[in-house]
């Protein structure tokens, strides 16, 4: 390579670093910094170098507090859930049944679909009189109170989130299960092994790879999960969806406090971080 | 001999009822996944169904038939595009849709371009500070961009992009995941092509241009799909840039309508639908490109 050749990389990297250094790096290191700082409006906006205070305070404030555990009981639900019934999808899916292409199509439907919509859609599916309570009620069951109740909003949204994140991920999983070769199966069904022995000695293992991704994907994903909160609940019935997430969200652009907003995305980029490595290592190969 | 002739019948039998069992276990097995098939199927299109019917029904009458459900509320008895007319006439739909459609294709045209050099790159060249580099694209891919929406926020306003179409097109326009799809698509290109075009003297750029791309085309279908559904559906970063009313995009559209008019049930269910027509429309025909390219992150 001549000494011109050297700089060709880097012109046809250029544009993309650029774009990704001003409009993700940048902003993701100013939040790092205005964590640090109180701004005091009273004072004409005047930015006050506080160190750890802004974290602190998340953990002194019974609503920071309840936006942590909001936050951890969604995701210990939502994302076993999801990916469990993922798997279940994909190996449904991946029969070689008449009329399969039909229904994996259809299955996509969900994906196309932009988060949004699906809440507002969602919305009217779980309003009192909506589509979720007429269906109860040709069952003979009681109209439930979904995202009004503070007992229930937190499931609904576990539910709206489900309807797309379990297709989706699905999607991963059988691209995984369409990888392994088949004869691995035919010789195993020779030696005389059952349905379950084949999938935990065979396709389980070589799963995990596609397992890894999918969960870490889901994790980073669900605990930065924001729209369908905004849209279906904006935190309520009594805080009771009020994920850190959206916590942040409420501080820092309907309250102005951008110190501890910004101290509360940081936590949770830390926390994410730190469950991906957890998740990472847990799914560690031997070899 | 009697007694052989026996014992042959007797295993045939055996085999015979074994066989039996076998087909009956595997019909069941069919029958249940159908079973299982047919209710997922369900759980996707009932709520969707009853979205388009909602659209199609006067307003007054979109809950009629859904408490208690009849088969009704999936098929709009008098069908009337009123929602439709009201989203054009009154709520200025039109204008949304024009903005949405210029900002997708040009988010299409011009993220392809950046994303395919920068794949290139990553695919066929060695250099300082590649791997780092790649891990920084997958991670700024893998976060979304709520969680930096209030410094980026304060940028653009320092910028003076509030408003403007730059602030509205510009960032959204690095797609970690076009890139990562299109170094893969790249790395299998054989060296030699490379190499002869090289030795005939062709510049790097027209490599990628004039012999690189025009063999790339379920690449450039997929990265056209994802960048098309990403500012398609893309709301919370319109919402936030561009709040005036003449960059309204149809997702913001869509969304403030549950805000400001919660009970004209039709209305908001019409824009959910127009919302939502195009990317399904889009992903039904290319869905191979589609699929290939999202599973495709997942495995390498």
């Amino acid at each position: 390579m001549t000494k011109a050749e050297k700089w060709v990389p880097y012109f046809f990297l250029a544009p993309a670093l650029l774009l990704i250094v001003f409009f993700r790096l940048l902003p993701a290191f100013s939040g790092f910094l205005e964590s640090l700082y109180a701004t005091s409006f009273a004072a004409g906006g005047v930015k006050t170098f506080v160190g750890l205070r802004n974290f602190q305070d998340v953990f002194a404030d019974p609503v920071g507090l309840q936006s942590i555990w909001v936050t951890l009981r969604f995701n210990l639900i939502v994302n076993p859930l999801q990916i469990g019934l993922a798997l279940l999808l994909a190996l449904l899916v991946n029969q070689a049944l008449r009329g399969i292409d039909f229904f994996r199509s259809i299955y996509l439907l969900p994906i196309a679909i932009s988060l949004n919509v699906t809440a507002i859609i969602w919305g009217l599916v779980l309003n009192q009189y909506g589509l979720m309570n007429g269906l109860l009620r040709v069952l003979g069951l009681p109209a439930q109170p979904f995202l009004q109740s503070p007992n229930q909003a937190l499931w609904s949204i576990i539910m709206m989130a489900s309807w797309v994140g379990v297709a989706y991920w699905a999607l991963f999983i059988l691209a995984g299960l369409q990888g392994i070769p088949t004869e691995l199966y035919e010789a195993a069904e020779i030696d005389g092994t059952g349905v379950m022995q084949r999938f935990m000695h065979i396709t389980l293992p070589l799963l995990r790879k596609v397992l890894v991704f999918v969960l870490v994907a889901d994790t980073v994903a669900n605990f930065l999960l924001f729209v369908p909160v905004l849209i279906l609940t904006s935190g309520g019935p009594q805080l009771s969806t009020n994920t850190l997430m959206f916590e942040a969200y409420r501080r820092g652009f309907i309250f102005g406090d951008f110190g501890t907003s910004s101290a509360m995305i940081m936590l949770l980029l830390g926390a994410t971080l730190a469950i991906v490595a957890i998740e990472f290592w847990l799914l560690r190969t031997s070899d | 001999m009697t007694t052989t002739v026996v014992t042959r019948t007797k295993t045939e039998q055996e085999a015979r009822n074994l066989r039996r069992r076998r087909r009956l276990a595997e019909l069941l097995h069919k029958l249940l996944s159908y079973v299982l098939l047919v209710s997922i199927l369900a759980i996707v299109v009932v709520p969707l169904m009853w979205a388009v019917a909602a659209s199609f029904t006067p307003n007054e009458q979109v809950f009629k038939y859904v408490f208690p459900f009849s088969w009704r509320a999936l098929f709009p008895s008098d069908p009337t595009l009123e929602a439709y007319v009201n989203l054009f006439e009154q709520r200025d739909f039109g204008r949304a849709i024009v903005n949405t459609l210029a900002l997708s294709f040009g988010s299409v045209l011009i993220g392809l371009l950046i994303s395919a050099m920068a794949g290139f790159a990553f695919a066929k060249f060695e250099f300082r500070g590649k791997n780092l580099l790649f891990v920084i694209v997958l991670i700024t891919f893998m976060i979304p961009v709520e969680v930096i929406i209030i410094p980026l926020y304060i940028l653009m306003r320092d910028w003076g992009w509030i408003n403007t179409w730059y602030g509205l097109f510009i960032p959204g326009l690095a797609n970690g995941l076009v890139i990562f799809m299109f170094r893969q698509f790249f790395a299998d290109i054989p060296q030699e092509i490379l190499d002869a075009a090289r030795v005939d003297g062709a510049s790097w750029p027209r490599i990628l241009f004039q012999l690189i791309i025009p063999i790339s085309l379920p690449a450039i279908i997929s990265g056209a799909l994802i960048l098309f559904l990403g500012s398609w559906n893309s709301f919370f970063w319109p919402l936030v840039v561009a709040p005036a009313p003449e960059f309204r995009v149809v997702q913001v559209a869509v969304s403030l309508a549950v805000q400001s008019r919660q009970t004209i049930w039709n209305e908001l269910m019409a824009g959910a639908i127009l919302a939502a027509i195009v990317p399904v429309l889009l992903v039904f025909p290319f869905q191979r490109y589609y699929v290939r390219s999202i599973a495709s992150t997942g495995i390498k």
